[in-house]
């Protein structure tokens, strides 16, 4: 059991010397970025290009599936004559109250949740059985609650993002370090100052991140209870899923393209506010990052 | 310091031997650069038991993680002369060892990515348990353990696939003082048993002293070899040296030398040190702005 080297085992010699990335950190650094936003721009588009030329070549019946240059040309069209514009605002002014009021409901219980474990005792069953419940199947409950109005999607928002953000929060608070809470004993900070000074900072990071989930849900939600019910025919859901019923599908996939855009500006935005709110945090890696 | 130019002895026996050539690394990029480590030149024989002492930040782990194929150097080689691909095992400050995988298991591990069979590994695997005194914990998962029981699962995963080097940083800083006596000691009886080449990274010039066949003494950032002794005890030995007065004369002396570049170390601007370890923990190919490189690598 003491042998170390095999009698007749070829002897090699393995060299450990500088690679491109050491010889010109700076060089190799920016080919990788550029490497980078190549693969991500080369992946969409190619497979715009292969979309559109299955539509081109009659592989796919372009009526129900319009190439990309149709669905562009005609986004184009209706941006500029004014005519998507009220759908989009409607479905904005819906996501985003319901985002607010869920994301600062969802802070607020988990907060209070994570840092006390009788509400949390007598909260969790209830909530995580409410959690499993598909959103959606509460929007006629909401709809005799609130009437036909605008409340009902709001609160359908609201509902779906507090409970993303409240588990995000709980789970970020329990997982505060005992260190931190305990240095801030030993200092004589009150419930106020240990939830200034470190509950909220300590749980930040991770509550951006639920932040940033629920904000994709909430467009989410947005679409499909815009198309079960829309108020006054307004909103990006009501135009997909009405454009489908005309057998518009042209004006179907303008909806689902501004739908993405939507989503995507969203989450960035909540991505950037997160960074600004934790310049201490490692950086989430994802889409658009720098 | 040994030179290259030496006669080569049989291949066999110069398996394990590790040379290093004007060695540099630097991390980060334009104004943030750092100058980490080297030049270094170093010689280390096969079954030479190498202890390498100096400040915090002075490039000692990285060296280390050179020679290891972690890191690569920004200028310079390390050639490694070894009968395996993989000849170097590799002992951390933080034990490095996994949560999920029982003591035997954990042990077991270089030895199962080998693919040895299941029965002789463990039956390896059993035999350093015994050897380090862990032999009941075998079924025990790590968190069960304490610190220096963590750290001897650690010694034991890496000698049971009986590595051609032994690459050994800071084991035992995080150990308490008593405990750090008892594994050196461990430790010394271990590689006497057996010897392989080690090479021991440390902050303790005691450490270095009471196991190394030689002691190199390192200038704070960038690190450069500033000194090197043999200490004058013969193998093979016990602990029993550090009550000795040539051990006493010999720490004295080294730590003069030492003082002035710890002292150097300790009141460095602490960023650009951040910048090092930030460097060190992310992929260096990915991340941050675009900037010209400035400052030129050493060649």
């Amino acid at each position: 059991m003491t042998v170390t080297v095999k009698d007749n085992a070829p002897i090699r010699v393995l060299v450990r010397e500088p690679g491109a990335a050491e010889r010109d950190p700076g060089r190799a650094r920016t080919r990788r970025r550029l490497l980078e936003i190549g693969l991500a721009v080369a992946v969409p588009v190619v497979l715009l290009l292969w979309w559109q030329l299955a539509a081109n070549q009659g592989w796919i019946d372009d009526r129900l599936y319009p190439a990309p240059s149709t669905i562009v040309a005609d986004g184009w069209t209706d941006a500029a004559d004014g005519k998507l514009w009220p759908d989009v605002w409607a479905t904005l002014a819906r996501v985003l109250p319901g985002y607010a009021i869920g994301a600062l409901g969802g802070f607020a219980v988990g907060l209070l949740m994570g840092t006390n474990a009788l509400i949390r005792a007598a909260l969790e069953p209830t909530l995580d059985a409410l959690y499993v419940v598909p959103k959606l199947a509460l929007l006629p409950i909401f709809m005799t609650m609130f009437g036909l109005g605008e409340a009902p999607h709001i609160a359908l928002v609201a509902v779906t993002v507090f409970f993303f953000v409240w588990i995000a929060t709980m789970a970020a608070v329990i997982a505060v370090p005992d260190g931190y809470r305990e240095a801030g004993a030993v200092f004589g900070a009150g419930p106020w100052q240990m939830f200034r000074h470190v509950l909220l900072p300590a749980s930040l990071p991770q509550v951006m991140v639920g932040l940033r989930i629920s904000a994709g849900v909430a467009v989410l939600v947005i679409i499909a209870s815009e198309g079960i019910a829309s108020p006054d025919n307004k909103g990006l859901g009501y135009v997909i899923f009405n454009s489908r019923q005309l057998f518009d599908n042209r004006a179907m996939f303008v909806g689902i393209i501004v739908v993405a855009i939507v989503g995507v500006l969203f989450s960035e935005l909540i991505r950037h506010v997160g960074r600004l709110c934790t310049p201490w945090a490692p950086r989430d890696r994802g889409p658009g990052q720098s | 310091m040994r030179h290259v130019d030496q006669e080569l002895p049989e291949p066999a026996a110069q398996a394990g031997g590790i040379r290093a050539v004007g060695i540099e690394r630097r991390f980060g990029r334009g104004a943030s650069r750092v100058h980490a480590l080297g030049p270094l030149d170093l010689d280390v024989g096969a079954g030479e038991f190498c202890c390498i002492v100096g400040p915090s930040g002075c490039g000692k782990s990285t060296f280390l993680r050179i020679v290891a194929g972690l890191v690569k150097p920004t200028a310079g080689r390390v050639e490694v002369t070894a009968a395996t691909a993989h000849p170097a095992a590799m002992v951390f400050q933080n034990y490095g060892i996994s949560p999920w995988k029982t003591v035997l298991a954990n042990v077991r591990f270089g030895l199962d990515l080998r693919r040895v069979p299941r029965k002789e590994a463990d039956a390896r695997a059993r035999d350093w348990l015994g050897r380090l005194g862990l032999a009941d914990f075998a079924d025990r998962y790590p968190a069960t353990l304490s610190g220096g029981m963590q750290q001897r699962v650690s010694i034991a995963r890496a000698l049971a696939v009986e590595p051609e080097i032994l690459l050994m940083d800071e084991p035992f800083a995080a150990l308490d003082a008593q405990l750090r006596t008892i594994l050196q000691d461990e430790l010394l009886e271990i590689c006497q048993a057996d010897r392989r080449t080690v090479l021991f990274v440390t902050h303790s010039l005691e450490e270095a002293l009471v196991l190394g066949d030689r002691v190199l003494v390192m200038s704070a950032r960038p690190g450069r070899l500033i000194a090197e002794r043999v200490p004058p005890f013969a193998r093979p030995r016990t602990g029993e040296v550090r009550r000795s007065p040539e051990f006493a004369a010999m720490q004295a002396e080294l730590w003069e030398l030492l003082r002035g570049e710890v002292e150097q170390a300790s009141t460095r601007k602490p960023d650009t040190d951040r910048e090092r370890d930030r460097e060190q923990h992310r992929n260096p190919k990915q991340g941050g702005k675009q900037e010209k490189d400035k400052e030129e690598v050493a060649s």
